[in-house]
Formats: C-alpha cells, sequence, structure tokens
C-alpha cells in the first residue's frame, strides 16, 4: 500500500538536490478506469482491432484493448492508443458498449505529475539484441531463424502454441534445433558491442533441456554453437554438464552463413570447426542466442537525470560503489547498470534501495501508512451465523452460472442467515454494503463466492476487519476462475459445481474459528559474522540506517581478502578505500567490532536471536534481530603443476604481491604463463570459480604494459570474461597476449630444469603438441569456502555441496537464507568480484532493514497446533521442512514425565505436513482443520450420498 | 585550445559519446562546439577536468600536449564506499521514485515500501514484470518465471 | 458401466502451484470438465491418509492431489 504504481508513465523533468528532488512524471492516457476495471477480458473479446503481441515478440495477435497476460499486474485492460479504430479513425466504441461497469474513457487526456522524493533507483532494464538486418544469419528472411526470446515464448506454456513447440514456417515439430551464441554480443564488428551479455549461454543451455522435455519420446537433436562457454555462477556449472550428458552437442565455432533449407524450411548452416574443416548441415529451426543492449530509451532517461554512460550505453557506475551513478541521489540498478542475469539483478535491486534509504533513515516511516482497525467482536462460543455472498462478475460469472439458483441453494444450507447476490462483489460499494450487514444481522461467518481467494481473500479478510470480525472468518468459492471461466459451454454442470463449491465454503465457514495473528517484539539490532569487505559494508550499512550492530571477525584484522588485492577489475586502488572502510567501520559509535571472536551457539529465530560469542576466550552473550552472514572464502592451495615443489610457480595473489610491491620483479623474464582452472570445475570442485579469468586478465595486461618483451601465454578452458570485463580480455589479445585452449582430459603437464619451467599442451587450432619454455608459471587456483560447518549446525542453514551458504531461493531471494532473520553475502555464498561482494553486502542490509525496521513483525495465522492427543512420538519431527518442530518434556503433578511435540510459530509455514504425518491427529494447522477439510468433503460428495 | 573530437573525449573519460555531450550542454566540462563533432577547449579546462576524473597525469599530458604540474590537492579522490549522509538545511523527503517495472525496479520498491518509504514506481508500458514476466524457465532450477 | 457416466472426483490442490494453476486455466479460459471438486489445502503434503479414505469411504469416484 505504500507504493504507489504509475503505469503508461514517463519522467521527463528532474531537479533538486539528494534528500530533495522534485521529478515531473507524464501520464499517458490508458483510456480504461482503473478503479471500475475487473478485468473481465470483454473488451478484448470485443474489440474488432488486432495488432502484433508484442509479449509474444509478434509471434501471434492481440486486440487493441488487452492485457499484456494474463497474470499482469495491475491487472487492467488497456486501449492501445496507436491502433485502436475509434482512437486512429473515429469510429466504434465497440468496448464501450460491452463493458460491464463503464469503465471505458476515450476522453482520457493522461496528466503531468510532479514528485517530490529524497531519492531515485533507475532501473529501466535492456532490450534484446535486434539481429534484423545481419543477412548472414538471415533472421527476418529465413522463418525458421528465429531469436533466443521468441523461441522462449514458442517454449511458454503462455506462448503464441500454448507450449507446443513448432517451427514457424510449417507449425511442425522441430527434430533438429541449432543456437548461435554471442548474437550482438562480443562483437565490435557488426555492431558495437563488445562486452559479454553473461546470460546467454546459460539461457541457452536452459532452453536444450527445456526443449529435451518438451520433446517427449520422439528425441531432438540439439547443437549449440559457441566461442566460449560461461556458466560461472552457483550451480551453473553443473548445469551445463547435466546437459552434456543428456546429448546436446556443444561445438566451439561461429557459423558464418545460415541459408534456408531444402524445401524453403528449416536452415542450412555452414560452418568451420577448430581442426578447419568446413561443414554443411541442414537444421530444422535455428535460435540467435541474442545478447542484452541498453534500452533506447535510457540515452534519453540519463539526460533527463544527468547521469553518465559507459561507451555501451550502459550506466557508469564505480567497482567500489556498485549503485551509485555519477549523480549522488541517483542510483542504478539491474541490467541498465550491466548486463546481468536476474539474481544479480534482484541483489542489485535491494543494493540500490539500501543505498537510497540510507541518506533518507531519520525520515523513515514519515510518508509511509499503516491501517487500523475497530476492536474484534468475540464471536467465540457463538452459533455461526453465515452470510453467504453471490458475485455475479459482471456476466463473467452471471453469463455461464445461473446466480439465482446458487444464491437459492444457499439459503437453504444450515446456518445460511443471509444470502445476496451482487454485481460486483468486490467493488467498493459492496464492501461497505457487506459490512452494514454484517451489523444487521450479527453476522459471524461470511462465505463469498466470487473469483480466487488468492487475489481477493485479503481483500475481504479487509472488509471483515473493518466490521469487526476476524479476518479469518470468511471462506471463498471460487466459482469464476475454477468454474465459470473454465466449463463456458456447460451451464448446466457448472452451476451445479457452483452449488457444490458454496456448500462446501459454508461448510468449511461453519466450522470456521477466530484465529489470532502473532506477533514477534523484533530487536533492532543486527550481528554481522565476518569482517571481509561484504561483513564491512554489511555493518556499515546496517549501522548508518540507525541499527546497532555487532561486527564479528574470527582473526585479528578487519579487511579479509581484499587486503591482498590491489586494484579492482576497473583499475580502482583497493588499498585506500579499504583502509577508509575500516576506519569508518572502527569508528563508527553505533558498530561494536569484536576480532578473533567465534560464535557459540544462537537461539531464538526471527526478530529475536540469542548467542553466546567467544572473545578470545571470553564469552559473550548478545541479542539481535537479524544476521549477515559473510564468512567468506579463499584462494585454495593447488596440489598440481609443481605448486609447492618449485617456487618458480606462484598463484595469482602471490603474483600480486611480487608484482605489487616491486613491479620490476619480473623484469628480467622472457615468457610467464598463466593456468586457468587449477582445481576448478573439475572432480573435487565441479563449479567455476567465476573471478580467475578476469584476475589473469589483468595480471597479463599489467605485465605486458610495464614490460612488452615478455611473452605472456594463457592456457584456459574457456575465458568467462563475463559483463562488461570482456574489454579486459580484448586488450589482453590486443597486447599480445597469446591464448591456448587445454580441454580438462588434456591438461597441460608442467616439468621443470634449472633454467626453465616447460609446460607441454597441444594447440587445438595448430592439432600440434606444444612446449612452452617460461621462467614463470601463475595457477588461478580455484575459490574455496571458508569452513561454516559450525555455523550452519548452530543456525541450522544449508550450504551446496560445494559448501557455499544456499539461498532461500536462486532467483527471487538471492541473499536470503533459508531461515527467517538471517541473510548472506559475499563469497560465503559464491566466489565473486569486490563489486559484486559489495553489491550483494548492500542488498543484504536492505533485506535486514525490511526486518529490522518493523517494531513487531505480524506472522500469518496459518500455523500448526498441537492438540493434547499428542503422545510425542516425534514422528513428525523429521517431516517438518521448516525444523519448526521440538520435541518438549513436561513433568506432570503425579510426578510422570510426559513428551510432547511444540511448535515455534516464527518457523512454522503452515504446510501441514506434520498434520498428514500424525497417527493421532495430534497435530493440525490452523484454518485447516481435519474437522474443516472432512467437512468439505462431505459436502462436496453430498450429491452423490442423496 | 585544444582540438579535439567527440569520441576521442569519450574513449578517454571510458563514457558513452552522449554523456560528453550532456556534460558539455550541463556546463560541467565547457567546450566550444566546431565542424564535424570536434569540440575546442582551453587547456586549462581540459587539466582541471582530467584531474576531477582521476585521469594518471602521463595520460593528460598525452591528451594536452604539456606537461601537468602533479600537485598533492589534486589527488584521485577515494570513492568511499557508502556515502555519508550529507547535512541538510531541512529534513529529507522520506519517498523513493523508482524508474522502471522489472524484476530490479519491483525488488527495490518492495524492499523500500517495506522498511518505511513511500515509493513511486514509474513504468513505461501498462504493466509492471518487464522482461522476466516474458521467459518461461530459469536457470539453474527450471523454476517458473512467473 | 454406462456411456453417462460421471465421475465425482475429489481434489486436494496446493495453494501455492496446483490451485494457482488452476486460476490461471481460468484466466486463461481453457475448458476442462466440470467433474473435479476442488479443496484448497496450503501443501499437498497436508492432505492425510485418513481423509482420502474418507473420501472414498463416502462415494467418491476419484481422488487427485496436485502439489
Amino acid at each position: 500500500m505504500n507504493i504507489q504504481l504509475h503505469t503508461l508513465s514517463e519522467v521527463t523533468g528532474f531537479n533538486g538536490r539528494p534528500g530533495h528532488f522534485t521529478v515531473t512524471v507524464q501520464k499517458h492516457p490508458r483510456y480504461i478506469d482503473m478503479d471500475k476495471c475487473i478485468a473481465c477480458g470483454l473488451c478484448a473479446e470485443k474489440c474488432p482491432k488486432k495488432v502484433p503481441d508484442e509479449f509474444n515478440m509478434g509471434l501471434n495477435k492481440r486486440k487493441a484493448a488487452y492485457i499484456k497476460y494474463g497474470q499482469a499486474v495491475p491487472l487492467k485492460y488497456v486501449i492501445d492508443g496507436q491502433a485502436c479504430i475509434y482512437l486512429t479513425r473515429g469510429k466504434c466504441r465497440a468496448c464501450e458498449k460491452f463493458c460491464p461497469t463503464g469503465a471505458i474513457n476515450f476522453e482520457d487526456k493522461g496528466e503531468t505529475v510532479q514528485l517530490q522524493v529524497g531519492s531515485v533507483i533507475l532501473a529501466p532494464g535492456y532490450k534484446p539484441f535486434d539481429p534484423t538486418g545481419w543477412d548472414f544469419y538471415g533472421y527476418g528472411q529465413i522463418s525458421d531463424v528465429v531469436t533466443s526470446l521468441e523461441y522462449e515464448r514458442l517454449l511458454s506454456a503462455g506462448g503464441p502454441h500454448m507450449g507446443h513447440l513448432v517451427r514457424p514456417s510449417d507449425e511442425t515439430e522441430p527434430r533438429s534445433v541449432a543456437w548461435i551464441q554471442c548474437v550482438g554480443s562480443r562483437n565490435t564488428n557488426n555492431c558495437d558491442n563488445g562486452y559479454c551479455s553473461s546470460v546467454c549461454c546459460m539461457y541457452a543451455i536452459k532452453q536444450t533441456l527445456i526443449t529435451a522435455e518438451h520433446a517427449g519420446a520422439h528425441s531432438i537433436q540439439q547443437t549449440v554453437f559457441y566461442m566460449d562457454m560461461r556458466s560461472p555462477g552457483k550451480e551453473f556449472e553443473r548445469y551445463y554438464e547435466n546437459a552434456k550428458t543428456r546429448g546436446i552437442r556443444f561445438l566451439r565455432s561461429r557459423p558464418h552463413t545460415i541459408l534456408p533449407g531444402p524445401g524453403g524450411n528449416g536452415v542450412c548452416m555452414r560452418y568451420v570447426t577448430e581442426d578447419g574443416a568446413v561443414h554443411d548441415e541442414n537444421f530444422d529451426m535455428a535460435v540467435l542466442s541474442v545478447g542484452l543492449a541498453p534500452a533506447p530509451e535510457s540515452r534519453q532517461l540519463a539526460a533527463t537525470f544527468g547521469i553518465d554512460l559507459d561507451p555501451y550505453g550502459f550506466a557508469q557506475s564505480a567497482n567500489l560503489s556498485p549503485v551509485n551513478s555519477s549523480r549522488a541521489g541517483v542510483f542504478v540498478t539491474g541490467a541498465f547498470q550491466a548486463p546481468k542475469a536476474i539474481p544479480r539483478s534482484v541483489t542489485q535491486a535491494s543494493a540500490a534501495a539500501a543505498a537510497a534509504a540510507e541518506a533518507l533513515h531519520a525520515v523513515r516511516g514519515t510518508l509511509t501508512r499503516r491501517k487500523s482497525y475497530p476492536v474484534e467482536i468475540n464471536v467465540h462460543g457463538q452459533a455461526p451465523r453465515i452470510g453467504v455472498f453471490v458475485c455475479s462478475c459482471g456476466i463473467n460469472i452471471a453469463g455461464v452460472v445461473d446466480v439465482k439458483a446458487v444464491a437459492e441453494h444457499a439459503r437453504t444450507l444450515p446456518h445460511v442467515v443471509l444470502v445476496e447476490n451482487n454485481l460486483f462483489t468486490c467493488s467498493v460499494d459492496t464492501q461497505d454494503q457487506i459490512a452494514a450487514r454484517v451489523r444487521e444481522h450479527q453476522l459471524n461467518r461470511i462465505v463469498i463466492a466470487a473469483c480466487t481467494p488468492r487475489t481477493h481473500e485479503p481483500l475481504f479478510q479487509d472488509t471483515l476487519r473493518e466490521a469487526g470480525l476476524n479476518g479469518y472468518l470468511i471462506e471463498m468459492a471460487n466459482i469464476r476462475n475454477q468454474n465459470s471461466w473454465v466449463h463456458q459451454r456447460e451451464p448446466a454442470a457448472a452451476t451445479a459445481k457452483a452449488k457444490d463449491q458454496v456448500r462446501m465454503a459454508v461448510a468449511k465457514a461453519a466450522l470456521a474459528d477466530p484465529l489470532e495473528t502473532l506477533t514477534v517484539q523484533v530487536d533492532p539490532k543486527a550481528l554481522v559474522i565476518g569482517g571481509g569487505v561484504a561483513g564491512l559494508t554489511a555493518a556499515l550499512g546496517l549501522a548508518e540506517q540507525g541499527y546497532a550492530t555487532v561486527l564479528l571477525e574470527k582473526s585479528a584484522q578487519l579487511g579479509g581478502n581484499a587486503r591482498r588485492i590491489a586494484f579492482t577489475a576497473k583499475g580502482e586502488a583497493v588499498q585506500p578505500w579499504l583502509e577508509h572502510l575500516v576506519a569508518q567501520v572502527r569508528n563508527h559509535p553505533a558498530i561494536e567490532v569484536l576480532t578473533e571472536a567465534r560464535m557459540k551457539t544462537a537461539q531464538g529465530s526471527v526478530g529475536h536471536f540469542v548467542s553466546d560469542i567467544d572473545v578470545n576466550g571470553h564469552v559473550r552473550t548478545i541479542h539481535y534481530g537479524a544476521a549477515v552472514l559473510a564468512t567468506g572464502a579463499a584462494e585454495s592451495c593447488p596440489n598440481e603443476y609443481l605448486y609447492g615443489q618449485d617456487e618458480r610457480v606462484l598463484t595469482q595473489l602471490a603474483l600480486d604481491r611480487r608484482f605489487d610491491t616491486d613491479p620490476d620483479a619480473f623484469a628480467g623474464d622472457g615468457s610467464i604463463a598463466f593456468i586457468q582452472c587449477v582445481g576448478s570445475r573439475d572432480a573435487q570442485r565441479p563449479y567455476c570459480s567465476r573471478i580467475c579469468c578476469t584476475h589473469t586478465m589483468r595480471s597479463a595486461i599489467a605485465l605486458r604494459e610495464r614490460h612488452p618483451h615478455i611473452n605472456v601465454y594463457v592456457l584456459f578452458r574457456d575465458i568467462r570474461t563475463y559483463g562488461k570485463r570482456e574489454a579486459l580480455y580484448q586488450r589482453a589479445r590486443e597486447l599480445g597476449v597469446v591464448f591456448i585452449r587445454y580441454t580438462r582430459d588434456r591438461k597441460p603437464h608442467v616439468t621443470a630444469d634449472a633454467d626453465s619451467l616447460s609446460v607441454a599442451c597441444t594447440d587445438p587450432i595448430l592439432q600440434m603438441p606444444l612446449v612452452l619454455k617460461v621462467d614463470h608459471l601463475v595457477l588461478a587456483a580455484a575459490i574455496e569456502p571458508n569452513a561454516t560447518e559450525e555455523l550452519v549446525s548452530i543456525y541450522k542453514c544449508g550450504i551446496n555441496a560445494d559448501g557455499f551458504l544456499n539461498e532461500a531461493h536462486p532467483k527471487l531471494r538471492p541473499v536470503d537464507l533459508a531461515v527467517d532473520g538471517l541473510f548472506v553475502c559475499g563469497m560465503a555464498n559464491y566466489p565473486q568480484p569486490i563489486e559484486e561482494s559489495l553489491a550483494q553486502a548492500q542488498a543484504a542490509v536492505a533485506r535486514a532493514c525490511v526486518l529490522l525496521s518493523q517494531q513487531e513483525m505480524q506472522l500469518d495465522a496459518i500455523k500448526s497446533m498441537v492438540t493434547d492427543r499428542c503422545d510425542g512420538c516425534a514422528l513428525c519431527l523429521d517431516v517438518c521442512p521448516y525444523r519448526a518442530i521440538r520435541l518438549v518434556e513436561a513433568v506432570g503433578q503425579n510426578g510422570s514425565t510426559t513428551r510432547r511435540v511444540a511448535t515455534d510459530p516464527a518457523l512454522c509455514k503452515g504446510c501441514g505436513l506434520c498434520a498428514a504425518t500424525c497417527p493421532k491427529g495430534g497435530i493440525f494447522v490452523q484454518g485447516f482443520t481435519p474437522d474443516q477439510l472432512r467437512a468439505q468433503v462431505t459436502a462436496a460428495l453430498q450429491v452423490v450420498n442423496e | 585550445m585544444i582540438d579535439i573530437r567527440i569520441g576521442q573525449l569519450a574513449q578517454t573519460f571510458d563514457v558513452h559519446r552522449n554523456t560528453i555531450g550532456n556534460w558539455i550542454k550541463s556546463g560541467r566540462l565547457r567546450a566550444v562546439s566546431t565542424v564535424g563533432k570536434r569540440y575546442l577547449i582551453e587547456k586549462e579546462e581540459m587539466i582541471r577536468f582530467c584531474m576531477s576524473a582521476g585521469i594518471p597525469l602521463q595520460r593528460i599530458a598525452a591528451l594536452t600536449g604539456s606537461d601537468v604540474p602533479p600537485s598533492p590537492s589534486e589527488r584521485p579522490i577515494i570513492p568511499s564506499p557508502i556515502k555519508r549522509e550529507v547535512r541538510m538545511s531541512a529534513k529529507p523527503i522520506g519517498a523513493v521514485m523508482v524508474v522502471g517495472g522489472g524484476i530490479a525496479g519491483i525488488q527495490a520498491s518492495l524492499d523500500l515500501a517495506n522498511s518505511g518509504y513511500a515509493v513511486h514506481l514509474v513504468e513505461r508500458s501498462a504493466g509492471i514484470g518487464g522482461a522476466m514476466a516474458q521467459l518461461d524457465k530459469t536457470y539453474p532450477t527450471n523454476d517458473c518465471a512467473m | 458401466m454406462s456411456s453417462t457416466f460421471e465421475p465425482v472426483i475429489l481434489g486436494f490442490l496446493c495453494n501455492w502451484c496446483a490451485y494457482a494453476g488452476g486460476d490461471l486455466a481460468g484466466v486463461s479460459r481453457l475448458q476442462y470438465p466440470t467433474n473435479m471438486r476442488a479443496v484448497r489445502v496450503m501443501c499437498s503434503g497436508m492432505v492425510h491418509p485418513d481423509l482420502v479414505i474418507d473420501a472414498f469411504g463416502q462415494g467418491a469416484d476419484g481422488v487427485i492431489i496436485m502439489g
């Protein structure tokens, strides 16, 4: 309720200073009154004008009156002013005649508003690269050449063929599909996009796997043509390996020509493999894996807001302040800042929220609203007096279901004292009417026969609360989404079903009890574990937003890995910045730093944790509402390539240390080689360490720039300089760094003699063995997580097979842990460069602040309850996915001990696995009691038994 | 006076050409446009601007064709990780504008609204959801994007 | 069995997936037979075996648990 949505709107003016901006927003007309539209879809049905549907990439048509897609938010129709026959030619107005609520307003002119805000976040996103005009790929000329986003729509159940995969030319199922990677990315020849789009390798793999699922019995031959396979994210490498085992062919090649296939269907592709052989191959379909390009409107946006763009047109930001734009008070996030996948966008969005809120924390809560309700009427012990409201939803329900008959049926049901039929039960006036009826007839249970509780139950719960009833005394019968809309041709059967649905709802409502929403007091203090850059940033961010924070560091020093890093990928000096950061944390009045400290115990749950901390031998007890885990990771110790046996073999950090202390330390060298993926992407650590390719590029560039006479070789498997880091790879090649690829089954072999090291490998282009004589060998050692077993067992949070802390949801909750109140950031989550660790740390701050800013937290009342029948058999303990159940012993009056389970309502999510497991009805879920469910079953089957 | 192409300026400062244009329009960089997308800039202005952008001295010298006296006061400013609150004459406004209703804009709006700030979410199209809504499934879990 | 046999099927639908899917089918106007009566549950794991037996005992021709 504190988010005001301005759709069809653009920012046209911006001025002011941080904390006090004035933004001018131009709102374009929707021609449909949002307050009146009930999303029945009649306007679209009756609209005679068809235009290509941009949501489905123009693969099918939509009407001029439309919604973008079925689950659109806000779920309100819009009239496309460019296409509407009335608005363009002055005749038609069909929608207006049929709209049941009179929501159509052709007089809508839009408006311009001025808004006062303290901060601004820019997240205009990206646009998929458009390969139109690249004749060698035939896009736009050969119908079976599609972009990856078009293919995504073809795969989607909501797409033009409802998820039935067919090729465009003849709508037959393709038997072979080929993907071409890096279309519009890593390309400065046909376009100006020198960057890597970061997401295409992974989405191509995803599409191959989903395609395989669609194929069913007959298999589809799938080929991915790529330059480097880039899967440098959590669980990404396994995903890639999995695809390989599923028979998907990955070919390192870039097809240079696509021609129409035989008979004008499919494509014929010509490509050259690494050994120099030319191949012609036919495929039924070709998918162009198009990159992420800056949205065309972002240039205008940058000019309006006066912020800088980078050479590609993405927003300029520093690695050491990843969400700050060049203008104070304006923050940038998502794919507008750099091409990135969903989790990084979500993370960065939270980071921007933290940054935007920081300057405003003094006025937090001044412009937000909270609702107040009258005191609840106690209905306990009262006989049910049920009011049933049957909604016609215009003609949405009434057009199929005989609502009068349903209402008549409702009148015959036990406990029902009032039945009404409304045109629109959800409308504001009906809400007032329901509240009035509750008072007039002393109703104490309400049944609404209308649409789905998933979208509308909160609205009706609110109505009940305003009328002084507990919000859980409502039950909805879904006679629209799951009846009239899906049984349009069977009105009689639909009416019978609606009666059953109402009867089931009444049966359940009769047994409904008022439920108390649990409130938890929130301790407005935070704990941060780990004193690396992520932990430091998190602690500072939390303290700056006004929350007392304890920072725990196991060693004696703050700074972590960053103390050994001289420069970021963009060349910013890390050490002066780190010193400044450490000083800020050390001197902050709201931060207490505990070094040489270890956590011993943690009790409690979200909002109120208590922990014992061992600080250099002394035990301290601290209370906190939320914790951020930033335990970090470290460069591993290689066990191959003569590391540890020959001192000329170094790790990347050892090279940095020598080069940074003495830039001429390697001046006498003739050749230096780097080996990538040392200990990464192998059987022991089947993940990519993400940062080593970029690190090697920086080192190689620094060496060649300082000492042009040194030959620098990089032995790699795939170069993974994702995003804008690709520019470093290009720079390294321009400087003459030699790149030689090796494969996992043909690793380089290193031998040593007094003069030099010999690195034996095979050149894949020449198909010849090579021996490099080098003076130093640098190993890109894998990054491995710091030990967290102890913490994991204390907090009962999860780690993945590689030892990295697992987030609650990889896409949508990337910095929350599965245990509420705990957050993760930095390399404890996955290896990542400083800028990503900082963004994650700021995101963790934002997420923790959502929690800490509440004085008390309202929990949903749908929770499990233990009954007297529990005998403590503890079967439910093992099945509870949230570990919310524990066994407690109580001593009775006669001295005998009884065992029984107890639930922690703060952890319980109301899934009811415990209820289904319990053999004796000892535990149930409120609002879904066994009696209620049984009553519904009985009510449903009443027809059979009559 | 230094005669320089806009592309060269963009390369030097590692920004988009339009951004250079915006700087000149807003007066941050004082320059006069001449024919062929070229600009005339005072040498002192160029040195001042390069130094404020933290460009190394050698590169400034190469660009301006003259030596630049290294002055300790003009050292590149270390970006602070999180900017300290600036003292204001009046209390700031407890509202935030989020431009763009894709997954990033939505997440930022929710986090802010749920921690006590009013949010204005501005979206160009008729509904929020952005590009993610168009995706069928997401990697690496093959979860539905909706 | 006569050809007019219309089974009565009881469905237990998880609030977060199957029930949401049912709603989406409505928004998409996908047509399907009317025989199922849905009981919304918070998780398909909540459905106790006794409840399923109960349903059959009271004459359900089929029970479908979707989650």
